[in-house]
Parts: C-alpha cells; structure tokens; sequence
C-alpha cells in the first residue's frame, strides 16, 4: 500500500502539483470575493424608502396619510352596511331600499348616471401650425386622473375604464364608436385645486408643455359641471370571478 | 484520462465562480448606493413607514369588510328574485370597477428594457431612450388593449382601473402611485383572437417597439388571473344629477 502511494507521488510531475496549488488558491480567492461581494449587496439591499430625499418623503407620507384616510372611511362605511343589512335581514322593505343605495352608489362609480360637481374644463382647438392628436387627448386624460378626477368627458362622451380613444385613417379621432372633432371640451370633475394645479406646473405641466409645441389649449375651473352618463352597453362577455376557497 | 477530468472540473468551477462575481458586481452596480442621511430624514422614514403600515391594516380590513358585505347581501336577498337581480347588479359594477378578483382568456404581453445595449456602446445617431419601455408605451398599450375590447388590464399585478394613472418621475415609473420596472407584465382579458390580432398587427405600435429595440412578448393564455385594485374608488366630488 504505502509502496503504491509512493510510486504514485512520483508519477506527479512537479510543475503539475505546482500548477493544482495555483489553480486551487485561486479558487479560494474567488469564494472569498464571492462572499464579500454578497455581504456588499445583503448591505445596500435597502429599500426604496432609504433612498429618498427629504421632499419626496414628505410626498410619501401625505400620499399614504390620504389612502390611510381613503381606506378607513370606506371600511367604515362597508361596516355599516354590513350592520344594516343585518339588522334588516327580516324586513323585505328595507331591504330593498338598501340594495337600491348600494346600486345605485356603484352605479355612479362606474359611470352609469348624470353628475354633477365642481372641477375644470379644458379646450384643445385645432391652430393652423397644429392639430390635437389622439395622443394629446389620452395625455391629458392621464393628467386629469393623476390629479384625481372623479368623472371626465370629451364632448360629452363620458371617458370610462372601458373607454378608449383612436385615430382612424391617421386624422379622424374616434372615442369608443363615436367621431370627436375640435374643438375638443374636456370636462373634468374633482377638487378644482389639485387639478389646476397638477395641468399648470411650470413647464413640464400639460398646460405649459402643449402650449410651447403651438397648440391652442385653455383652462377654466367651474363651480358646476355636469357630466353626462356614458350610454355605452357595458357587457361582460370574458371575464369570471375567481370564487373564494 | 483522469487527470483531463479533474482540470476540466477545475476549469468549470473558475468558469462559474467568475461568472457569479460579474453578476454581483453588476447588481451594487445598479443599485443606487448614494444615501444621504440625516436625522430629520430618518425620522421622516419612520413616519412613512407608519403610514403605510397604517394604510396596509387598513386594507386588510377592508378587505375582509368587502367579503363580509358580499355575503350578508347574499343572503338578504335570496329568497326574492327581484333583489337577486339587484345583488346581480351591484356584483358587475364592482366587476367593471374592478374590485373584484378575475379570471378569463386572454394575452399576456412582456416589455422588457433592452439590457445588451448601453449608453457607451451606441453610436452617436442612436439613442439608450429607444431601447427602454416608457411610460408612454404603457399607455398606449392599455389604449389600445380597451379597443380592441379588453375588460380586465393589469400591469405588473397593479389593476387598471378608470382612476388609473400611469406616469413617469425621472426614470421611475408608476402605476396608481405604485412603482413599477421592467420586466413589464401586461395582463388582458378578453377575446383572445381580437387581442392577439389587434395587438401584433403588422405596423401596429407592439411591432414598432419591437423594431426600436424594446424586447417584446406577447402570448395567448386560456386562463388569466387579474387581482382586483387595491385601494378605493370613491366620489367626494360628483353627485348623481337627479
């Protein structure tokens, strides 16, 4: 046996056990890189919330403060209901009544009725060094609903979630099945200061940004607009609930 | 023949332990390691935290509320088809809402930045800006989802809904205040045939990404899941006109 072991060490050649040392030791060095290398990120592995500046935590937290706010009303309200329709579960009357408000509150919500409420218009006006696009109008309603508008109309076609807006035959801006021309009223309802303020940002606001390519754009903030409901027929033709386990 | 194996396996081995140290150092890279703290910004951070903490309890129970309600209205109205009809009612509203769950066919679409190009291996014509996903890609892919008749969207798990935003802040972008990156997972339901065909179109707006340089997918799938919207749809500004 140690005859064998003998003779095998021999057989090694020198310049090979030199070149297993090297090859070993420098695998040692990756390992040791690797680790380091994991404990650095483990480090800087912090969350958005640790990189932000001081503005933008203010933002943060007023943000989080209102859906806080947002939230609990809305649970108190469910909770509520919840009660009320317990306590009327043997009234047939007041039972209904109580579906006909929830209806009809989720009706609103959805677009299916007339409102009204305080908020802004905005008119784009085709110029002759330029025309509104399709894409101006989606822009803008992306703004509106950024500074929180609660129901917004383009022509008095009531944009929806379902809604979209086209461009046909690379002129004609089209609004779910109906033809919208300039100049284009866009109606928004929601607090009046928020979205003033979000479309007047200096130069990056919508306001500013479309005014300095040369289009023609106003904006007015009104006590009373009325929003016309959206007639469309909102069928569910794919989607499912996923049922509770 | 033994000895080749055994230089093989070492040759691997260093193969691969260098490989995972570039990805590290690709990954602190990346991450934005400039903090500058100070004592008034932690205790902002604390206050964040708070908030949100506060919103997510919030939310649970919220959530738990919606089930409840959800119940107890089904059982007030079970026996009176009239009121089961109303229940009906109010359940595709919440549905057209989105504050339900769903499910359904439909396509998935992936938006994924460009990473084999960077600023330093462009030419001078060419620009990083055509190779990353924008939020105004995004947009225009929702816009164009709803035309072609999608009744549920979601990008990145966070649901479109009407009081959506999708906007961009430097380079981050967010949907319903919520940041979202590449890759970007873009959920419909509908038709799959009318997505899929309206989608991929020849000189359609996916084709057009594609040839910038942005990296796209898109495929059918028989069964989607959408989560509902997290948050609240409410109206403190509009009343119904009588």
């Amino acid at each position: 046996m140690k005859n064998k072991i003998k003779e095998f060490t021999k057989n090694i050649n020198k310049s090979e056990l030199i070149m297993s040392i090297i090859i070993g030791l420098i695998c040692i060095i990756l390992v040791c890189t690797i680790s380091i290398q994991f404990k650095t990120v483990e480090e800087t592995n912090i969350t958005d919330i640790e990189n932000m500046r001081e503005a933008e935590l203010r933002t943060q937290i007023s943000s989080w403060k209102t859906r806080y706010e947002e939230t609990s009303k809305k649970l108190e309200e469910n909770n509520n209901t919840i009660n009320e329709y317990r306590e009327k579960l043997n009234n047939d009357q007041e039972t209904e009544e109580l579906l006909d408000k929830e209806l009809a509150e989720t009706d609103l919500l959805v677009g299916k009725t007339d409102v009204k409420g305080e908020g802004v218009i905005v008119t784009l006006t085709d110029s002759e060094e330029s025309t509104i696009t399709s894409s101006d109008l989606l822009e803008l309603v992306n703004e509106l609903r950024y500074a929180g508008a609660e129901a917004i109309s383009i022509n008095d076609i009531r944009i929806t979630n379902s809604s979209y807006i086209a461009t046909v035959n690379a002129t004609l801006i089209r609004i779910d099945l109906q033809r919208v021309t300039s100049p284009y009223v866009v109606k928004a309802i929601g607090n009046p200061t928020y979205l003033t303020s979000t479309l007047n940002l200096k130069d990056n606001g919508f306001i500013d940004k479309y005014k300095n390519s040369g289009k023609n754009i106003t904006l007015s903030t009104e006590r009373n607009i009325q929003i016309l409901k959206n007639s469309r027929d909102m069928e569910i033709k794919y989607l499912r609930e996923v049922e509770e386990q | 023949m033994k000895k080749k194996q055994v230089w093989i396996t070492l040759g691997l081995m260093c193969l691969i332990l260098t490989m995972c140290i570039a990805i590290q150092i690709r990954t602190i890279g990346s991450t934005n390691s400039t903090v500058s703290q100070t004592l008034t910004d932690d205790s902002l951070r604390d206050e964040v935290l708070m908030w949100k903490e506060r919103y997510d309890n919030a939310l649970e129970e919220l959530e738990n509320s919606e089930k409840e309600l959800t119940q107890i209205r089904e059982e007030a109205t079970q026996d009176n088809s009239d009121y089961i009809s109303k229940e009906e009612q109010i359940r595709e509203n919440n549905m057209l809402l989105g504050l339900t769950d769903v499910t359904g066919s439909g396509i998935i679409i992936t938006l994924r930045d460009n990473s084999n190009v960077t600023a330093d291996s462009l030419s001078a014509l060419d620009s990083i800006d055509y190779y990353l996903v924008h939020d105004m890609d995004l947009r225009t892919i929702v816009n164009e989802l709803k035309n072609a008749g999608a009744e549920a969207i979601s990008i990145n798990d966070q649901r479109i809904v009407q009081t959506t935003s999708i906007t961009c802040e430097g380079v981050i972008i967010q949907v319903n205040g919520e940041t979202v990156g590449s890759p970007f997972t873009i959920k419909a339901i509908g038709s799959t045939e009318l997505l899929y065909g309206s989608l991929t179109r020849p000189g359609g707006y996916i084709e057009a990404l594609e040839n910038t340089g942005v990296i796209v997918e898109v495929k059918k799938a028989d069964k989607i899941d959408i989560n509902k919207f997290s948050g609240v749809i409410n109206a403190q500004y509009m009343k119904t006109v009588q």
